[in-house]
């Protein structure tokens, strides 16, 4: 009994520590999933507000670019919309926006923005209050963004494509070969498209665009364009994506409201 | 009582500074300063272990609250914390360190600082990018994250010696 006492007293600090890493080491195994996902909403209302303030320096700061980025995006719609205009008389315009008007876009800021980790989040300002749910798409200007994990009533939680768990179905512009996105980890600038099979034609330049196969995205929205590609792997080519959204210095991004989201999912739910 | 006071205050200013300023901070990509690892490195050098790790415990969890992420900032902090004070017997001056003496550049030197922090930010950060990569594959460049940052938050640290924490 005595030497056993003798051992914990000598050892206690070699067993205290042991004892935390060994919490340490429960807390990142469990909280792959559920767990993390608890953790960010958490993090989230504690510092959701702290950034909200701090935010609107960095506001400041970024307005000239921001608006260079308006200027730019105004003039390509109002083009868009003089070609469109001309094409169609005022009765179809009215008919086909009834049958068609799925999509409804929630504007929102960044409140909170990393790029340097392996497991990147980004914090939005709008939330349930505003009609953002958890898995809806977000985009911004330059291209696709990522989408929502998690919402309280005025923040959302975004999974940026730099993050390691995101995955998307995407395809080449030019000839519809759909593929999975994901990110290797190494560079917010770069994410890689797998599964396209070797058959197909690639020209280094070549538009990525999301495939429109969830009810997440509408099809047509750029994700990037082909850096390099390689066939190591047997039939597949590992293609590395430079991706058309800058995440060092996003900002202001639109949440995608898909009206038919629940229809599709339930539909295909159906034939599970 | 006043040093217990300011080691709690220093605690708060550096994990907020990390989580407001630095946390915003990259360079390229590869490289994030880590400088909250101060308020372990300017604990009294009597602080007993088991109070270090604590700290070391506290600090890392409340890291990992802030920066969303489960527990590699806790293993990463708590080892740093481990290490601290065997590293600290094995750079001692051949008398031990002076009493009412503070691990400072003020007190122990340019040199024994820099390498007092480097080792302990290496080991942090060493435990810290693996831990969240998880996996072998991409050995290499996260090894090169690792050295980066290191230079990065090691030379941080090193500065703030003379510009914040002097004495």
């Amino acid at each position: 009994m005595r030497t056993l006492l003798r051992f914990f007293q000598n050892y206690s600090n070699l067993l205290l520590f042991l004892l935390l890493e060994i919490f340490a080491v429960i807390f990142m195994v469990q909280g792959s999933s559920y767990q993390r996902t608890r953790l960010i909403g958490l993090n989230r209302q504690i510092t959701g507000y702290i950034y909200n303030q701090v935010d609107g320096a960095r506001e400041y700061l970024s307005l000239k670019q921001l608006n260079e980025q308006l200027v730019v995006e105004n003039m390509e719609l109002r083009n868009r919309l003089d070609l469109l205009s001309s094409k169609l008389d005022s009765s179809t315009v009215v008919s086909e926006l009834k049958g068609e008007h799925r999509y409804f876009f929630v504007q929102s800021r960044i409140v909170r923005n990393s790029v340097n980790k392996q497991l990147n989040y980004l914090t939005l300002n709008k939330g349930k209050k505003q009609g953002v749910f958890r898995d809806m798409g977000v985009i911004s200007d330059q291209g696709l963004v990522g989408i929502i994990l998690e919402s309280s009533a005025n923040y959302a939680t975004v999974i940026p494509i730099i993050n390691r768990d995101f995955r998307l179905s995407a395809k080449i512009k030019s000839n519809n070969h759909a593929g999975i996105l994901q990110w290797d980890g190494i560079s917010p600038q770069f994410a890689m498209l797998t599964e396209i099979p070797f058959h197909a034609q690639l020209t280094e330049g070549d538009t990525i665009i999301s495939s429109g196969f969830s009810s997440i995205f509408p099809e047509g929205i750029e994700v990037g364009s082909i850096e390099s590609f390689s066939l190591e792997k047997g039939n597949f080519y590992d293609i590395r994506v430079r991706l058309s959204t800058d995440f060092q210095r996003l900002y202001h991004v639109n949440v995608i409201r898909n009206y038919r989201q629940e229809e599709q999912l339930n539909l295909e739910n159906q034939h599970k | 009582m006043y040093i217990l006071a300011r080691n709690i205050f220093r605690f708060f200013v550096v994990l907020l500074f990390q989580v407001l300023v630095m946390d915003n901070v990259m360079i390229n990509g590869y490289m994030i300063p880590y400088i909250y690892l101060l308020f372990l490195l300017l604990m009294p050098f009597e602080t007993p272990r088991w109070l270090q790790l604590l700290s070391g415990f506290a600090l890392g969890l409340a890291m990992d609250l802030f920066s969303g992420t489960a527990g590699m900032h806790t293993a990463a902090t708590v080892l740093a914390a481990f290490v601290r004070p065997y590293l600290l017997d094995l750079l001692a001056p051949r008398d031990g360190y002076e009493p009412d003496t503070y691990p400072r550049i003020h007190y122990n030197g340019f040199l024994w600082f820099l390498k007092y922090t480097l080792i302990i930010v290496v080991i942090h950060h060493l435990a810290l990018f693996y831990l969240e990569v998880f996996q072998m594959q991409a050995f290499f460049s996260t090894l090169l994250r690792v050295v980066l940052s290191s230079l990065l938050s090691a030379s941080t640290i090193v500065l703030s010696q003379y510009f914040v924490f002097r004495k």
